[in-house]
């Protein structure tokens, strides 16, 4: 899974978003890592699709035009979690090697 | 007034780039996600962004990278864009091969003129020497960057590979751009056009190579490198070596008879009804003929002045063509069937 999609999947786990509601969670979600062009996140969403991770929830009228919502699939949920679990192992092992667990790292930290 | 497009139509054109397919189904998301990125919610404000506003260069670039990775698609996309993203991956992968044994064949005549591995003195016409001084070095390491560039397409590490390409043509692109100034240019337009089609272009159509892409059939293609070097450069070599080069073809000419040879060799395949996946392969064959063909046609001006050799790179030419037009049916065919295109979240909606 690509930065992106796992960005775009994370928004989604809040609730149903429209796409540029999408776009302004990544960016939040990232510290402002990812920045999103509308391009990429089409992109990203049309594959997330085409995966069965992701399916329209609504669409809503704003100012004269349809935003249509999408949320996450049961596979999508699936899908992010074992990503996160991956991330997650892998952050423990970061911590590990850089001495940053137990009380004692906690201690010289606070 | 601007008298021109307003934001909302200067996108749509953008998105013009986009195939019909992917249009249909997310034209109208995409448009209204961009203007929400753009609108404040001031009317007074709105109004003169949707009047005189332009997609940034960033906007229409994520734009024209998420087009050229629907037309030369992953599996997902539909057949024909499936079958030109996979003949331009092969038809890729084709050339950067043809780099690599180039490269090969000069770093063996570089062992063989070191008499490396107990090998018999070589012809002095044959002869090569190491480079010496910092930018010829930077030149030889550019090229032997080759074979490392196509074992790591092949591999499928394609963003070392693109990086790769790009330092890899730079070198050769500011020779020439030096032979040119200083006139010294060993052929008017020869030269230029090998650069563009066997350096620019190939490093333009690795775009085709993104993560939605099938990797390719790593053994294969690893064997291509020492099969190419001993089927085609060995028996050159040798010729070369015993004093035969006279009627050996040029580059361009070499590539015209052997991508020919491979259109006759696929011709059983691409007639036959009943061969799976059909098509591809022939369109892979049809993207060569036209990269040889033209290299051919702008290096004919080499031989201007010799009618013999003229004669000879124009039957070079019709070889070409004629075996190329053996496949263009079966090629035709990649592209003509387009099932239906993958589901859309809209069909799926609660």
């Amino acid at each position: 899974m690509t930065g992106q999609a796992f960005f775009v999947l994370t928004a989604l786990a809040g609730g149903p978003r429209h796409g540029y509601g999408i776009v302004g969670e990544v960016e939040e979600l990232s510290r402002g890592r990812v920045k999103l062009k509308i391009g990429s996140l089409y992109g990203v969403l049309d594959r997330l699709a085409t995966e069965g991770l992701i399916e329209a929830d609504r669409e809503e009228a704003h100012d004269g035009r349809l935003r249509r919502y999408y949320r996450l699939t049961r596979d999508g949920r699936g899908a992010l979690a074992e990503e996160a679990e991956v991330h997650a192992a892998a952050a423990r092992a970061v911590r590990a090697r850089l001495g940053l667990t137990g009380p004692a790292a906690a201690g010289a930290g606070g | 007034m601007s008298g021109g497009l307003g934001l909302e139509q200067r996108y749509r054109r953008v998105l013009r780039l986009l195939p019909g397919y992917y249009r249909d189904r997310w034209e109208e998301d995409m448009v209204a996600a961009f203007l929400d990125s753009w609108l404040t919610g001031d009317p007074s404000d709105d109004d003169a962004i949707l009047e005189f506003c332009k997609p940034t260069w960033g906007e229409v670039a994520s734009v024209v990278a998420l087009a050229a990775r629907l037309y030369l698609g992953g599996a997902a996309t539909p057949r024909r864009y499936f079958a030109w993203g996979q003949a331009v991956r092969n038809a890729v992968l084709a050339v950067v091969l043809v780099q690599a044994v180039l490269v090969l064949h000069v770093l063996v005549l570089l062992a063989w003129s070191r008499r490396l591995f107990g090998l018999p003195a070589l012809p002095a016409r044959l002869m090569v020497s190491s480079p010496t001084g910092v930018w010829p070095t930077v030149f030889y390491l550019a090229h032997v960057a080759w074979i490392v560039i196509f074992v790591m397409l092949v591999l499928g590490h394609y963003r070392t590979a693109r990086v790769l390409a790009v330092l890899a043509i730079v070198p050769s692109m500011v020779a020439l751009l030096q032979a040119q100034l200083n006139g010294i240019m060993s052929a008017p337009f020869g030269p230029w056009a090998f650069w563009v089609l066997f350096n620019l272009v190939p490093v333009l159509a690795m775009a085709a190579f993104h993560s939605d892409a099938p990797p390719p059939a790593r053994l294969p293609w690893l064997l291509a490198l020492p099969a190419g070097y001993l089927l085609v450069y060995v028996p050159l070599l040798a010729a070369q070596a015993t004093g035969n080069a006279a009627w050996l073809p040029d580059f361009s000419g070499l590539c015209c008879l052997l991508v020919a040879f491979a259109c006759l060799v696929r011709v059983p395949r691409a007639w036959s009804r009943r061969a799976a996946g059909s098509g591809v392969w022939s369109l892979t064959l049809i993207l060569l003929a036209a990269v040889a063909g033209v290299y051919r046609i702008i290096t004919l001006s080499n031989y201007l002045r010799d009618p013999h050799l003229f004669k000879v790179c124009l039957a070079e030419l019709a070889i070409l063509v004629a075996a190329a037009a053996l496949v263009a049916p079966d090629a035709a065919r990649a592209q003509a069937a387009t099932p239906a295109p993958p589901p859309h979240p809209r069909t799926m909606a609660a």
